[in-house]
Protein backbone atom coordinates (compact mmCIF):
# COMPACT_ATOMS: atom_id res chain seq x y z
CA UNK A 1 0.00 0.00 0.00
CA UNK A 2 0.75 3.67 -0.13
CA UNK A 3 1.75 4.84 3.38
CA UNK A 4 1.05 8.57 4.40
CA UNK A 5 0.84 10.61 8.00
CA UNK A 6 -0.79 13.45 8.38
CA UNK A 7 0.76 16.61 8.54
CA UNK A 8 0.56 18.77 11.83
CA UNK A 9 -2.70 20.40 12.24
CA UNK A 10 -0.55 23.72 12.24
CA UNK A 11 0.46 23.44 8.92
CA UNK A 12 -3.22 22.53 7.71
CA UNK A 13 -3.96 25.40 8.85
CA UNK A 14 -1.92 27.41 7.29
CA UNK A 15 -2.59 25.86 3.46
CA UNK A 16 -6.28 26.30 4.24
CA UNK A 17 -6.02 30.21 5.32
CA UNK A 18 -8.35 32.25 5.38
CA UNK A 19 -10.82 30.05 3.39
CA UNK A 20 -13.91 30.05 5.18
CA UNK A 21 -15.44 26.87 3.77
CA UNK A 22 -13.46 23.27 3.76
CA UNK A 23 -14.08 20.24 2.37
CA UNK A 24 -11.74 17.57 4.12
CA UNK A 25 -11.70 14.56 2.07
CA UNK A 26 -10.57 11.47 2.78
CA UNK A 27 -9.40 8.16 0.46
CA UNK A 28 -11.21 4.85 0.86
CA UNK A 29 -8.36 3.07 0.39
CA UNK A 30 -4.50 2.79 0.98
CA UNK A 31 -4.63 5.76 3.21
CA UNK A 32 -7.44 4.17 5.07
CA UNK A 33 -5.56 1.37 6.54
CA UNK A 34 -2.59 2.99 7.03
CA UNK A 35 -4.99 5.16 9.69
CA UNK A 36 -3.83 8.41 7.90
CA UNK A 37 -6.96 9.65 5.63
CA UNK A 38 -9.55 7.81 5.79
CA UNK A 39 -13.11 8.58 6.50
CA UNK A 40 -12.61 8.06 10.21
CA UNK A 41 -9.61 10.65 10.06
CA UNK A 42 -11.58 12.88 7.84
CA UNK A 43 -13.91 13.15 10.68
CA UNK A 44 -11.57 14.07 13.02
CA UNK A 45 -9.42 16.72 10.65
CA UNK A 46 -12.32 18.57 9.96
CA UNK A 47 -13.73 18.30 14.05
CA UNK A 48 -10.06 19.97 14.50
CA UNK A 49 -10.58 22.59 12.23
CA UNK A 50 -13.61 23.44 12.99
CA UNK A 51 -12.52 23.59 16.97
CA UNK A 52 -9.68 25.60 16.90
CA UNK A 53 -11.04 28.21 14.18
CA UNK A 54 -13.64 28.94 16.32
CA UNK A 55 -11.07 29.23 19.42
CA UNK A 56 -9.05 31.47 16.98
CA UNK A 57 -12.44 33.51 16.29
CA UNK A 58 -12.45 33.32 13.07
CA UNK A 59 -15.30 29.91 12.79
CA UNK A 60 -14.89 28.08 9.65
CA UNK A 61 -17.41 25.82 7.96
CA UNK A 62 -15.85 22.63 7.94
CA UNK A 63 -17.52 19.19 6.39
CA UNK A 64 -16.02 16.33 5.62
CA UNK A 65 -16.61 13.33 3.03
CA UNK A 66 -14.51 10.23 2.12
CA UNK A 67 -14.61 8.53 -1.51
CA UNK A 68 -13.76 5.03 -2.30
CA UNK A 69 -10.75 5.83 -4.20
CA UNK A 70 -9.15 9.75 -4.71
CA UNK A 71 -7.24 8.82 -7.75
CA UNK A 72 -9.91 7.70 -10.37
CA UNK A 73 -11.96 10.14 -11.71
CA UNK A 74 -15.32 8.33 -11.33
CA UNK A 75 -15.09 8.69 -7.64
CA UNK A 76 -14.18 11.95 -7.54
CA UNK A 77 -17.44 12.70 -9.45
CA UNK A 78 -19.65 11.35 -6.43
CA UNK A 79 -18.31 14.52 -4.43
CA UNK A 80 -18.45 17.41 -7.40
CA UNK A 81 -20.78 19.13 -5.98
CA UNK A 82 -19.44 19.31 -2.60
CA UNK A 83 -16.08 20.51 -4.33
CA UNK A 84 -17.80 22.88 -5.96
CA UNK A 85 -19.37 24.45 -2.72
CA UNK A 86 -16.34 24.92 -0.90
CA UNK A 87 -13.29 27.59 -0.77
CA UNK A 88 -10.74 25.10 -0.54
CA UNK A 89 -10.46 21.07 -0.60
CA UNK A 90 -8.06 19.76 1.58
CA UNK A 91 -7.21 16.03 0.43
CA UNK A 92 -6.26 13.67 2.91
CA UNK A 93 -5.56 11.34 0.14
CA UNK A 94 -1.91 10.44 -1.09
CA UNK A 95 0.05 12.69 -3.32
CA UNK A 96 -1.93 11.22 -6.65
CA UNK A 97 -5.41 11.67 -4.56
CA UNK A 98 -4.33 15.28 -4.48
CA UNK A 99 -3.72 15.44 -8.28
CA UNK A 100 -6.25 13.91 -9.39
CA UNK A 101 -8.64 16.06 -7.62
CA UNK A 102 -6.36 19.14 -9.14
CA UNK A 103 -7.03 17.69 -12.59
CA UNK A 104 -10.48 16.84 -12.16
CA UNK A 105 -11.88 19.80 -10.74
CA UNK A 106 -9.17 22.64 -12.38
CA UNK A 107 -11.31 25.38 -11.15
CA UNK A 108 -10.93 24.59 -7.43
CA UNK A 109 -8.57 25.19 -4.65
CA UNK A 110 -6.53 21.66 -3.43
CA UNK A 111 -4.07 21.23 -0.57
CA UNK A 112 -2.95 18.29 0.99
CA UNK A 113 -3.36 17.06 4.67
CA UNK A 114 -1.19 14.27 4.61
CA UNK A 115 3.08 13.76 3.62
CA UNK A 116 2.74 10.78 1.20
CA UNK A 117 6.11 8.94 2.77
CA UNK A 118 6.36 5.08 0.34
CA UNK A 119 5.43 1.72 -0.59
CA UNK A 120 4.97 -0.45 2.17
CA UNK A 121 3.42 -2.95 4.95
CA UNK A 122 2.37 -2.93 8.83
CA UNK A 123 4.89 -5.13 10.34
CA UNK A 124 2.69 -4.74 13.20
CA UNK A 125 -0.01 -2.34 14.39
CA UNK A 126 0.76 1.05 14.00
CA UNK A 127 4.08 0.24 12.27
CA UNK A 128 4.82 0.67 8.78
CA UNK A 129 7.89 0.00 6.82
CA UNK A 130 9.06 0.62 3.20
CA UNK A 131 9.37 -2.46 1.14
CA UNK A 132 9.10 -1.18 -2.85
CA UNK A 133 10.82 1.94 -4.14
CA UNK A 134 8.86 1.28 -7.07
CA UNK A 135 12.12 1.11 -9.59
CA UNK A 136 10.10 0.05 -12.63
CA UNK A 137 12.17 -2.81 -13.27
CA UNK A 138 11.36 -5.89 -10.31
CA UNK A 139 14.48 -8.07 -9.35
CA UNK A 140 13.18 -9.69 -6.69
CA UNK A 141 13.42 -12.96 -8.40
CA UNK A 142 17.01 -12.70 -7.78
CA UNK A 143 17.23 -11.37 -4.43
CA UNK A 144 15.01 -14.24 -2.64
CA UNK A 145 11.85 -11.81 -2.62
CA UNK A 146 14.03 -9.31 -0.93
CA UNK A 147 14.04 -5.78 -2.39
CA UNK A 148 17.82 -4.31 -2.11
CA UNK A 149 16.67 -1.15 -3.94
CA UNK A 150 14.07 -0.71 -1.30
CA UNK A 151 15.87 -2.47 1.55
CA UNK A 152 19.58 -1.23 1.00
CA UNK A 153 20.10 2.08 2.13
CA UNK A 154 22.77 2.31 -0.97
CA UNK A 155 20.38 0.34 -3.04
CA UNK A 156 23.56 -2.35 -4.08
CA UNK A 157 23.14 -4.90 -6.47
CA UNK A 158 25.83 -7.29 -5.39
CA UNK A 159 26.14 -7.99 -1.54
CA UNK A 160 26.38 -5.39 1.19
CA UNK A 161 28.74 -2.56 1.88
CA UNK A 162 31.47 -2.53 4.45
CA UNK A 163 29.07 -0.79 7.17
CA UNK A 164 27.10 -4.04 7.67
CA UNK A 165 27.63 -5.09 11.11
CA UNK A 166 25.92 -7.77 12.77
CA UNK A 167 22.98 -7.96 10.39
CA UNK A 168 22.22 -4.17 10.62
CA UNK A 169 22.72 -0.99 8.52
CA UNK A 170 25.62 1.41 9.16
CA UNK A 171 22.41 4.34 9.44
CA UNK A 172 20.70 2.87 12.41
CA UNK A 173 21.10 -0.09 14.31
CA UNK A 174 17.21 -0.34 13.94
CA UNK A 175 17.59 -0.76 9.82
CA UNK A 176 18.48 -4.36 8.88
CA UNK A 177 21.00 -5.07 6.75
CA UNK A 178 18.79 -5.59 3.04
CA UNK A 179 21.88 -7.64 1.95
CA UNK A 180 22.09 -9.93 5.50
CA UNK A 181 18.45 -10.72 4.95
CA UNK A 182 19.16 -11.52 1.16
CA UNK A 183 21.54 -13.83 2.37
CA UNK A 184 19.43 -15.16 5.18
CA UNK A 185 16.89 -15.80 2.93
CA UNK A 186 18.43 -17.37 0.35
CA UNK A 187 20.89 -19.42 2.28
CA UNK A 188 17.39 -20.88 4.34
CA UNK A 189 16.43 -21.87 1.12
CA UNK A 190 19.80 -24.02 -0.21
CA UNK A 191 19.94 -21.55 -3.02
CA UNK A 192 23.31 -19.37 -2.14
CA UNK A 193 24.18 -20.10 -5.83
CA UNK A 194 21.89 -17.69 -7.34
CA UNK A 195 24.00 -14.87 -5.53
CA UNK A 196 27.44 -16.06 -7.88
CA UNK A 197 25.80 -13.97 -10.88
CA UNK A 198 26.76 -10.77 -11.05
CA UNK A 199 24.43 -8.21 -11.59
CA UNK A 200 25.35 -5.30 -14.40
CA UNK A 201 24.83 -1.79 -13.33
CA UNK A 202 21.14 -1.17 -13.41
CA UNK A 203 19.62 0.94 -15.86
CA UNK A 204 17.23 3.93 -13.72
CA UNK A 205 15.38 5.07 -16.68
CA UNK A 206 12.64 2.67 -15.68
CA UNK A 207 12.80 4.83 -12.46
CA UNK A 208 12.27 8.15 -11.95
CA UNK A 209 15.73 9.37 -13.26
CA UNK A 210 13.62 8.96 -17.28
CA UNK A 211 11.25 11.36 -16.14
CA UNK A 212 7.37 11.09 -15.24
CA UNK A 213 6.63 7.36 -16.14
CA UNK A 214 3.49 6.58 -17.84
CA UNK A 215 1.94 2.80 -19.00
CA UNK A 216 0.00 2.59 -22.11
CA UNK A 217 -1.78 -1.20 -22.34
CA UNK A 218 -3.70 -1.06 -25.51
CA UNK A 219 -5.83 -3.85 -25.38
CA UNK A 220 -7.86 -2.29 -22.81
CA UNK A 221 -7.79 0.94 -24.68
CA UNK A 222 -11.45 1.87 -26.06
CA UNK A 223 -12.90 3.34 -28.75
CA UNK A 224 -10.08 5.87 -31.75
CA UNK A 225 -7.43 6.94 -28.72
CA UNK A 226 -4.22 7.61 -29.59
CA UNK A 227 -1.78 8.59 -26.79
CA UNK B 1 -3.24 -1.87 37.16
CA UNK B 2 -0.94 -1.14 34.11
CA UNK B 3 -0.95 -4.41 32.18
CA UNK B 4 -3.42 -5.73 34.69
CA UNK B 5 -6.75 -5.47 32.96
CA UNK B 6 -9.68 -6.91 32.53
CA UNK B 7 -9.34 -6.69 28.69
CA UNK B 8 -5.47 -8.07 28.88
CA UNK B 9 -3.29 -5.37 27.65
CA UNK B 10 -6.62 -2.89 27.17
CA UNK B 11 -5.23 -0.10 29.75
CA UNK B 12 -1.64 -0.16 28.33
CA UNK B 13 -3.02 0.41 24.93
CA UNK B 14 -5.75 3.28 26.70
CA UNK B 15 -2.79 5.19 27.86
CA UNK B 16 -1.20 5.56 24.32
CA UNK B 17 -4.71 6.68 22.95
CA UNK B 18 -5.07 8.91 26.23
CA UNK B 19 -2.15 10.75 24.90
CA UNK B 20 -3.08 11.17 21.48
CA UNK B 21 -6.01 12.31 22.73
CA UNK B 22 -4.05 15.15 24.88
CA UNK B 23 -1.86 16.33 21.92
CA UNK B 24 -4.83 16.71 19.71
CA UNK B 25 -6.53 18.74 22.19
CA UNK B 26 -3.14 20.55 22.47
CA UNK B 27 -3.15 21.21 18.84
CA UNK B 28 -6.62 22.47 18.70
CA UNK B 29 -5.98 25.22 21.22
CA UNK B 30 -7.49 23.46 24.20
CA UNK B 31 -5.98 22.35 27.61
CA UNK B 32 -4.44 18.90 27.35
CA UNK B 33 -5.38 18.27 31.49
CA UNK B 34 -8.88 18.37 30.22
CA UNK B 35 -8.81 14.53 29.68
CA UNK B 36 -6.55 12.24 32.24
CA UNK B 37 -6.62 8.54 32.61
CA UNK B 38 -6.14 7.09 36.37
CA UNK B 39 -5.11 3.44 36.82
CA UNK B 40 -7.89 2.19 39.37
CA UNK B 41 -8.77 -1.74 40.20
CA UNK B 42 -12.63 -2.09 41.12
CA UNK B 43 -11.15 -2.75 45.01
CA UNK B 44 -9.78 0.73 45.18
CA UNK B 45 -12.86 2.75 46.35
CA UNK B 46 -11.21 5.59 48.64
CA UNK B 47 -8.37 5.98 45.57
CA UNK B 48 -11.35 6.76 43.41
CA UNK B 49 -12.81 9.31 45.37
CA UNK B 50 -9.52 11.22 45.75
CA UNK B 51 -9.20 10.40 41.64
CA UNK B 52 -12.80 11.93 40.83
CA UNK B 53 -11.55 15.02 43.57
CA UNK B 54 -8.88 15.93 42.36
CA UNK B 55 -9.68 15.88 38.25
CA UNK B 56 -13.06 18.04 39.53
CA UNK B 57 -10.79 20.65 41.26
CA UNK B 58 -8.70 20.32 37.70
CA UNK B 59 -11.59 21.33 35.93
CA UNK B 60 -13.10 23.92 37.78
CA UNK B 61 -9.85 25.69 37.63
CA UNK B 62 -9.46 25.37 33.91
CA UNK B 63 -13.39 26.38 33.77
CA UNK B 64 -15.86 26.15 31.04
CA UNK B 65 -14.67 24.61 27.41
CA UNK B 66 -14.21 27.58 25.67
CA UNK B 67 -15.73 26.78 22.76
CA UNK B 68 -19.39 25.71 24.58
CA UNK B 69 -19.14 29.63 26.00
CA UNK B 70 -18.60 30.94 22.42
CA UNK B 71 -21.46 28.23 21.37
CA UNK B 72 -23.63 29.90 23.97
CA UNK B 73 -22.29 33.80 23.19
CA UNK B 74 -23.32 33.32 19.58
CA UNK B 75 -26.50 31.32 20.08
CA UNK B 76 -27.82 34.37 22.38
Amino acid sequence: MIVAEQKSLEEIKNLVGHAEKVLVLGCGTCVTVCFAGGSREAAIVAAELRMTSKLDGAPKDVTDATVQRQCEWEYLDEVADQVGQVDVVLSLGCGVGVQAIAEHFPNSWVVPGLNTKFFGLPTEQGVWEERCAGCGECILGLTGGVCPIARCSKSLLNGPCGGSLDGHCEINDDVPCGWQLIYDRLNSQGRLEVLMDIQSPKSWRTARDGGPRKIVREDLRLGHQDH
Amino acid sequence: MPGDCHYLEGNVNAKRRVAAAQSLLKDIGLEPERIAMFNLSSAMANQFVEVAKEMTERITELGPNPLRISQKESEL
